[in-house]
């Protein structure tokens, strides 16, 4: 579905990225693990296309993407959420979701007169049904800043959901959670995965990738030292010789 | 006694008047405010492409018998375009990081526009017409007078027209989106570049808009407007709070009636004076705004 072709990524003398090859399967959990400064991040960054490869190729069910923007990207099924959650602050829950659901342009039953002023009840039902997965029923209308942090990582991973993606990328989605939340975030990641979304999990906690995803490729200097699945990846030497080397910040 | 109350009245009949004038100052503020909300940008071209518009919509009366609620539509038509213009030479292409570089290109619209506007009338001021000149409503002691009202009327129509479409309609709630976090609006399927071409072009309306009222309420035309239209829309900016509406239209009604009282105790020469020098008090004692907790853009 999704394949990263020798794609390199340098900042100035920084190379964040060097010949990555990546080749993700319909319908799985693909984690990606690493030490700090090991190219997770861009890696996300360059598949939804914030930035743009120095050499390389993203190519997504045989697309090549690279000229995309992102925009468009998302409009081709990529959706992501954020390491550092970016909502829309001044929205509400509600309209943060329904900016979201605007870029879906499959409804041809309402006028669109409807869905110009966000009253089409196709519209309102699906947002209806995001609000309910993401437990976020009972604050619609409080503006997205006035939310918990784990509320605002629920909002954030409901509104890439509205926008009906077929790849969602997960930039840390554990981050700053405790145990309960984790194991709650796991049930959903499953359940995303029961629709149909094939997910890219970018993750520290440990006890999130091996329980959840299905492969994982371990990225060290911006190059892929290992790929397997968790077993193999929890026994494999270079993997914990690249962790050990940064064993404090993981 | 008489003397005092005499001395009352005119000036409250003075800061009243400047009020409904500084409905002109208020629209120029929210364009400039809105510009600067979607971008974090000021459009220094902005008061000129509205001076510009007028002058358009005056040219078309000229020819044609035109009424001029037509002269109005045709300035905010002009403006629109213009704004749009603006947007694609001076800001699209400029890395979003470069902020002078993106002000000094507006700068150079300004003055591009300006010389454009003195090579097409000669630089000679031009008559321009009001609307309910001669009417005149008197309450009590005090008077209104038909035309500024008029263009009062508009500012307040126009401003409810922006609000509703900024607040309940899609194509306003992606602007908002963009305005406060563009890279997620980018990941709701938002074209950035399109959502701020249209940002420029609504502000451009307002412009426009306000360019008629401003010389339907002054009655001339003169390519000497612009800067002073400029330096007061960005001084309601800052004291209304960059990229804060509510603050935009506070202000402007403000320094309407700040300008219009200070030129009546101390004359035309000495009034833009004081203005500036309110500009310089908000800018060390309030330097966000009237509303200074107003930290988001939006």
């Amino acid at each position: 579905m999704l394949k990263i072709q020798s794609i390199s990524k340098h900042f100035g003398g920084v190379k964040a990225l060097n010949e990555l090859d990546l080749e993700v399967e319909e319908g799985e959990i693909y984690g990606v693990i690493g030490p700090n400064g090991s190219g997770k991040s861009t890696l996300v960054n360059v598949i939804c296309g914030i930035f743009l490869p120095t050499e390389g190729d993203v190519i997504f069910e045989g697309q090549i993407l690279s000229e995309n923007p992102t925009h468009q990207r998302l409009k081709k099924g990529i959706a992501r959420t954020f390491q550092n959650i970016r909502l829309f602050p001044n929205l509400t829950v509600w309209q943060n979701l329904w900016v979201a659901r605007n870029s879906v342009e499959d409804i041809k039953t309402e006028s669109s007169f409807y869905r110009w002023f966000g009253k089409s009840s196709i519209v309102k039902k699906e947002i209806e049904k995001m609000l309910e997965f993401s437990n976020l029923g009972n604050r619609a209308d409080e503006l997205a800043s006035s939310l918990a942090f784990g509320e605002q990582r629920r909002l954030e991973l409901a509104r890439a959901l509205a926008t009906k993606p077929r790849l969602l990328l997960l930039d840390e989605p554990a981050a700053g959670m405790n145990k309960d939340e984790i194991r709650d975030l796991d049930g959903r990641i499953r359940s995303m995965q029961l629709q149909g979304i094939t997910i890219i999990l970018i993750e520290h906690v440990m006890e999130l990738v091996m329980g959840v995803t299905d492969r994982i490729a371990v990225l060290n200097f911006g190059s892929k030292i290992a790929e397997g699945n968790p077993q193999e990846i929890q026994n494999n030497d270079a993997v914990q010789e690249a962790y050990l080397g940064y064993s404090e910040d993981d | 006694m008489e003397d005092f109350l005499y001395e009352a009245v005119e000036i409250i009949q003075t800061i009243w008047d400047g009020i409904l004038f500084g409905s002109t100052y208020a629209l120029i503020g929210i364009g400039f405010t809105l510009i600067f909300g979607a971008m974090g940008k000021l459009n220094m071209a902005y008061a000129g492409a509205a001076i510009a518009g007028a002058y358009v919509g005056l040219a078309v009366s000229l020819f044609f018998d035109a009424t001029i609620i037509f002269v109005f539509a045709v300035s905010a038509v002009i403006s629109t375009l213009l704004g749009y213009i603006v947007y694609q030479t001076c800001f699209r292409f400029i890395p979003t990081h470069n902020h002078l570089a993106a002000l000094m290109a507006s700068v150079g619209g300004l003055f591009f526009i300006d010389e454009l506007i003195v090579l097409a009338t000669l630089g000679s001021p031009m008559n321009f017409p009001g609307l309910f000149e001669d009417a005149y409503f008197e309450i009590g002691p005090f008077g209104i007078r038909g035309d500024l009202l008029f263009v009062f009327l508009i500012g307040i129509v126009s401003t409810l027209l922006l609000l509703y479409v900024l607040f309940k309609t899609r194509l306003g709630m992606a602007t908002r989106a963009v305005a406060q976090q563009d890279i997620a609006a980018q990941l709701c399927g938002i074209n950035i570049h399109r959502t701020n071409s249209i940002t420029f072009s609504i502000a451009g309306l307002l412009g426009g808009i306000a360019g008629a009222m401003t010389a339907a309420a002054v009655g001339v035309l003169s390519p000497v407007m612009t800067v002073p239209l400029t330096i007061k829309g960005l001084i309601v900016t800052v004291i209304g709070g960059l990229g804060s509406i509510p603050g935009a239209i506070i202000a402007g009604l403000f320094v309407g009636a700040f300008e219009n009282f200070f030129l009546y105790i101390r004359g035309i020469d000495e009034r833009d004076m004081y203005v500036v020098a309110l500009l310089f008090i908000f800018l060390i004692f309030r330097p966000n705004g009237i509303f200074s907790k107003t930290i988001n853009r939006d």
